[in-house]
């Protein structure tokens, strides 16, 4: 192998970072290694580095990439973001969060980036008590029930003497049952079971301090880790998107995870073609994997092609034949947690495994696997990430060990624990403060021999550097890359003809993109070619959207700014201008295409073509984002309790109610969002006429005391034969503005399903039956007295909850078809006689008596 | 940062440092590979950017020469180093000395290129001109100029090729050798230096133009072989190693070959192959089978699929029939005459082949390491 004649001239100091003043006299301009010194006078150097590499520029066909399949079924929940671990209340606790790695270090030092120090308000205790104190009671059953469940069946408080053995001794069944979603009344917070106030009055002062301090310690350690994840996730580092070749050069297949939690492997065959956008051939194949995948790497070493599956406790390789069909070859299981996973480029089959706890093992078919390399401490200076990766090297035995620290080279063949270090985050590569090492790969693998087959390509935070393995610690390349967020992705290409540089594509975790080229082979240094070019990242492709309403708006531009996993391209053989197909996965399961064209030599006055939207780039767009919008949002992982409207929709089941309003409704309920008129096929109705005045009241309160003992359904029988029509209008209004009052987003969807009632309701424009904050209104407090009459007052909420139960139920698609009083409807129509029976409902009420 | 005059207002000092820096890094790149951009351009910025602060001058003026010297400006770029040469500010700290040391070596590099200039002119003169006299005059002061201005930095460690090359030319041509090799020998051995394989190969090179004894050559690539054992040199390595009579090297020579052809960028190297069949079948009659055994042992279980496997036996018959005849010939060495890869290119009917392959079957059944009867 030939090595390079002449090195750039480089300052070579050791040891940490700070200790001597010697100056960076790499000055970080990417056009300073594109320099060449003139070697020699006969070429003179006035003739000598033709700026070839000037014209070198990718122009995308399209301003942003473009979606090249439908969306997942499953919906997608960014998840936990930095507004939501950072405490909202205090000022000086809102600091914007910053992707660095190390905490410590970034305090001070005048680095390019000054850091200001992460908003750590996690140890701060004002505000974590606060979110503490939020969390115990928000998620009630999370923080005591385990306890609860310690304690087994029963178990004794011991009170004050005189009490008798029934209150202090509670069956925790029933308390965790009550805790545990259990809504008696559709709604927790509507009803505090007595066995719950008991147990909060005897437990408290064992609770308020066990709970507490146990629970804080988790919730801190959860909190501490969410936050470090929040920094840098570098669970998906390498990437988990994989281009395997197919028979043809033009076409091959897509490897990536989909799915809601990522843990299909799906397999999908594109075609590529030098004209068009590629094409997908069928459906997607897809191996279901028992965990999240993570990386997804594959080489082709000796027309073998193979594909390594990387999730966070497994580790899978398959072997893909020539078909495309995928072959199990074998799975390993790495207890601590797999952090990195590579295939060999020179021999079939061999990988190396990197595991948290600071091993690398190598598995081959005919060795199994074996451990090579094992150190729990990183490799320059003490860091706390147990990240490890491994690569290999030019040679076949030396595999490289990479930590947040450095990267050294290992003899798998040596004796354990020896080796060299490649690369250290000090002062030989004069890194920053704070800088860490964040993705390593060789870069000797593509065959064909047009770059140095010993490079290594090293991604910190801040830089970019390329090593050569027979030249360690000192980088022949280095360069800022500037990218915003992560890179942890990167692919070398290559040639897109030969005597072409290499183009090299670094990703960051924000789905930023760069394209850079690497030039330099036989004798030459490799450096860096061409001007760097940003290409336009998934973002840019929102105004390839049609425009939507604001909360549909938001959720795309959430799905186009989900983060980056995984990175493909293929440069398919053509023969004019050669074209690049940059295929992007990004978390949400989507995979993003961009074709990119050499842009041929550009005179100096021609201006730079701008890509648009072509109509079809257009139009896929609007296919995708229909799909997209018909895929149901992901449920919060927690949000305020409201009724447990699936409860009340299992009541309408069995009615087999006429019309289309009904349908409408329990549609609209089922999927849980809004009932507008056009669900329910409604023109704008006309005017209606106001409500009418209350009517007689005494009805309502001779059924109330009928049902307070249990007899209402007697007692409605009873009324049947003597029941009108325009009488019970009133009392239903009552009801509603109760109701509206209390549980304020129900009220709406259930008025519009007044209306759509063939008798026109006469309260259907009224105000009280549009949404309303839960504070009684004024006009309530007069009709309450009407029915709530001749019930003890401390009764009146227990009443009051049992009136919101029944209108619930009474402004049913059923009632609607019933003109008369929509609660007496509930109980008399024989279908809903298993309702009327169901628990929770009738002896529900009766519980509260108990209490008081 | 929005603009420079919003940094000039920070009271973050820091940031007011960083940020000429910053606009000097941006600015230049664009500069450079604006397509409108023209070097008055680029003077103009680099110009007025050296004088912000006094932190980046002599690294501005650096670069700036270096730009210039790209652009074939010799005079410019000379005149930019001289000027910055000179420059001071505060105390001398040592930064600022690494820098002018760099600075000076770079005008030494410039004085180095008008000096091979003129040496060409020189060579094209007649001995007995009147213009002879003047330019080898003139040359002798350009050396005695450059001389004075490299030789400060190739002291600090670092890695300084160019500087070393132009250097130890310049001394050759004036017959220090002495002084050349003193400066090879430096560069090459120092230990605060990185281990730089260029080192060693100029060192060796230098050793081979005085005609140095073999065994001198091979202490050198000795020590190279230990930093870089797939390099080109390492042939020349194991043909030294051949000749010599030292059964120590013999055995070297053998490791030598094996060490090239462990890396992937060498496994197409039809010289390697083409020694290591040759050598492998002179050991094995010079019955040295122990020498063999121990690099095989380390190998055995990884060449056969590296090396030896039926795909390359079919990709490289098919691309190179006479590397496939080496390597066949080593496959059937090393693994016997039932290995895949000497099977299937001993099958292959190829009549200018003909008479090699009949022969390398002959001394695979002779000489295979592999004995079918155990």
């Amino acid at each position: 192998m030939d090595f390079p004649s002449s090195l750039p001239p480089s300052l070579f100091t050791t040891g940490p970072l700070g200790l001597s003043d010697v100056p960076d006299v790499s000055f970080m301009c990417s056009w300073r290694d594109a320099l060449t010194l003139p070697e020699s006078l006969p070429q003179g150097p006035e003739n000598a580095a033709p700026h070839v590499a000037k014209g070198l520029l990718w122009e995308p066909d399209t301003p942003g990439p473009l979606p090249l399949l439908p969306p997942g079924p499953d919906p997608w929940d960014p998840g936990v973001t930095a507004q939501d671990l950072l405490f909202r209340g205090g000022y000086q606790f809102r600091r914007q969060p910053q992707a660095v790695l190390d905490v410590t270090e970034q305090v001070s030092g005048p680095t390019v980036r000054s850091a200001t120090r992460p908003g750590l308000c996690l140890v701060t205790w004002p505000p974590f008590l606060l979110q503490l104190s939020r969390f115990l009671w928000d998620h009630g059953d999370i923080a005591f029930a385990p306890l609860g469940k310690l304690m087994l069946e029963n178990f004794k408080l011991e009170g004050a003497r005189g009490r008798s053995k029934k209150k202090t001794v509670v069956s925790v069944k029933r308390l965790l049952q009550d805790l545990g979603g259990h809504q008696p009344w559709g709604c927790p917070w509507a009803y505090l079971s007595h066995r719950q106030r008991r147990f909060s009055i005897l437990g408290g002062p064992i609770l308020s301090t066990s709970v507490a301090s146990l629970l804080g310690e988790l919730l801190h350690e959860e909190l501490a880790l969410r936050w470090e994840q929040l920094l840098l996730d570098d669970a998906f580092t390498g990437g988990a998107l994989a281009w395997v070749p197919g028979r043809t050069p033009r076409a091959g297949q897509l490897v990536y995870p989909a799915g809601g939690a990522l843990d299909r492997l799906y397999f999908q065959k594109v075609s590529l073609t030098p004209g068009s956008e590629p094409r997908v051939l069928g459906g997607p194949g897809h191996i279901r994997l028992r965990g999240p995948v993570r990386q997804v790497v594959t080489h082709t070493v000796q027309g073998e092609a193979l594909l390594a599956v990387r999730s966070d406790y497994h580790c899978a390789l398959w072997k893909v034949s020539k078909q495309g069909q995928p072959a199990p070859l074998q799975v390993l299981q790495v207890e601590k947690g797999a952090t990195g996973i590579s295939l060999s480029p020179h021999l079939p089959g061999e990988l190396a495994i990197c595991s948290r706890s600071g091993a690398i093992c190598l598995w081959n078919p005919q060795d199994g696997l074996r451990q090579i390399y094992k150190d729990p401490e990183t490799l320059v200076f003490r860091d706390p990430s147990p990240w490890r990766w491994a690569d290999f090297t030019a040679h076949p035995r030396v595999l490289t060990v990479g930590d947040r620290t450095g990267v050294k080279m290992v003899d798998t063949q040596g004796p354990p624990g020896c080796g060299l270090l490649l690369f250290r985050g000090g002062a030989e590569a004069s890194c920053q403060k704070g800088e860490r090492v964040l993705l390593t790969q060789y870069l000797g693998e593509c065959g064909p021999e047009c770059l140095h087959p010993t490079l290594h390509l090293i991604c910190t935070q801040f830089s970019l550097y390329l090593v050569d393995e027979r030249l360690p610690l000192v980088p022949l390349l280095k360069w800022n890359h500037g990218l915003p967020s992560a890179p942890l992705l990167a692919r070398l290409l290559p040639p897109p003809r030969t005597g072409l540089p290499r183009p090299l594509l670094l990703a960051g975790q924000g789905g930023e993109l760069q394209l850079l080229h690497v030039a330099g082979e036989g004798a030459s240094t490799p450096r860096l070619a061409g001007p760097p070019q940003s290409l336009p990242s998934r973002s840019d492709s929102l105004s390839a959207f049609p425009l939507l309403e604001p909360k549909s708006q938001w959720r795309l531009q959430e799905r186009l700014k989900a983060p980056a996993i995984g990175l493909a391209a293929a440069i398919p053989p053509s023969a004019s201008t050669p074209v690049l197909s940059l295929f992007q996965l990004s978390a949400a399961g989507d995979v993003f295409h961009q074709r990119l064209h050499l842009q041929g030599e550009p005179g100096p006055d021609s201006p730079a073509p701008t890509a648009s939207w072509t109509p079809q780039a257009t139009a896929s767009c609007s296919r995708w984002l229909k799909a997209l919008l018909e895929v149901p949002p992901a449920p919060p992982v927690w949000a305020a309790p409201t009724f447990s409207h699936r409860r009340l929709l299992g009541c309408f089941e069995p009615q087999k109610a006429e019309g289309k309003a009904p349908e409408g409704l329990r549609t609209a309920m089922a999927k849980g969002r809004l009932l507008q008129p056009r669900d329910l096929g409604l023109l704008p109705t006309e005017e209606r006429a106001p409500a009418p005045e209350p009517g007689p009241e005494d009805e309502l309160s001779e059924r109330l005391e009928a049902a307070w003992e249990g007899q209402a359904a007697a007692w409605w029988e009873r009324r049947r034969g003597s029941g009108s029509g325009p009488g019970k209008q009133p009392k239903r209004h009552k009801r509603r503005t109760q109701l509206s009052s209390t549980f304020s987003s129900l009220s709406g969807r259930l008025d519009l399903s007044d209306a759509a009632s063939p008798p026109p309701s006469p309260e259907r424009t009224l105000p009280e039956a549009r949404p309303q904050p839960p504070v009684t209104p004024p006009a309530q407090e007069s009709t309450q007295e009407l029915w709530a009459r001749g019930v003890p007052s401390e009764r009146q909420q227990t009443l009051r909850d049992y009136m919101a139960e029944l209108p619930l139920r009474g402004d049913a698609p059923g009632a609607a078809s019933v003109p008369s009083s929509q609660a007496s409807s509930v109980r008399a129509t024989p279908s809903r006689q298993r309702a009327a029976v169901r628990p929770g409902s009738q002896p529900h009420w009766k519980k509260p008596r108990m209490g008081f | 940062m929005h603009s420079y005059f919003q940094i000039l207002e920070d009271s973050d000092s820091n940031k007011r440092q960083i940020a000429p820096e910053i606009i000097w890094r941006l600015g230049s790149e664009i500069l450079y590979y604006h397509p409108k951009s023209n070097v008055e351009t680029f003077n103009t910025f680099a110009d007025r950017m050296k004088n912000i602060g006094v932190m980046n001058y002599l690294k501005i003026s650096l670069q700036h020469a270096l730009y210039l010297l790209h652009h074939g400006m010799l005079e410019d770029a000379n005149r930019n180093l001289s000027q910055a040469e000179t420059w001071r500010y505060g105390e001398k700290s040592s930064s600022q000395e690494v820098l002018i040391n760099l600075i000076q070596a770079y005008k030494g590099l410039l004085q180095y290129y008008i000096w091979s200039k003129k040496k060409m002119e020189l060579s094209q003169l007649d001995e007995d001109d009147y213009a002879y006299n003047t330019a080898s005059q003139n040359m002798l002061n350009h050396s005695w100029k450059t001389s004075i201005n490299l030789c400060a930095l190739i002291q600090i460690p670092g890695v300084w090729d160019p500087f070393v090359k132009s250097y130890v030319e310049m001394l050759e041509f004036y017959g220090d050798q002495d002084g050349a090799r003193e400066v090879l020998t430096n560069y090459a051995y120092d230990e605060k230096f990185p281990s730089n394989p260029n080192a060693h190969i100029y060192l060796y090179n230098f050793l081979k133009r005085e005609k140095a004894p073999r065994e001198k050559l091979i202490s050198v690539l000795k020590i190279l072989y230990q930093i870089v054992p797939s390099h080109k040199l390492m042939l020349e390595f194991h043909r030294l190693l051949r000749k010599s009579e030292n059964e120590e090297h013999h055995k070297l020579g053998l490791e030598v070959l094996f060490g090239v052809l462990d890396f992937a960028g060498c496994t197409k190297n039809i010289t390697a192959w083409k020694y290591l069949a040759k050598y492998l079948r002179q050991t094995l009659m010079g019955s040295h089978l122990a020498w063999v055994q121990e690099e095989w042992n380390s190998r055995k279980n990884w060449w056969p699929s590296f090396h030896f496997s039926y795909f390359r036996a079919k990709s490289d018959w098919k691309e190179d029939k006479a590397l496939a005849c080496e390597k066949a010939l080593v496959a059937g060495l090393l693994l016997g005459k039932d290995c895949r890869y000497f099977r299937n290119i001993s099958k292959q009917d190829h009549q200018v082949l003909k008479k090699k392959i009949k022969q390398m079957k002959k001394s695979v059944k002779k000489y295979s390491i592999v004995n079918p009867g155990l």
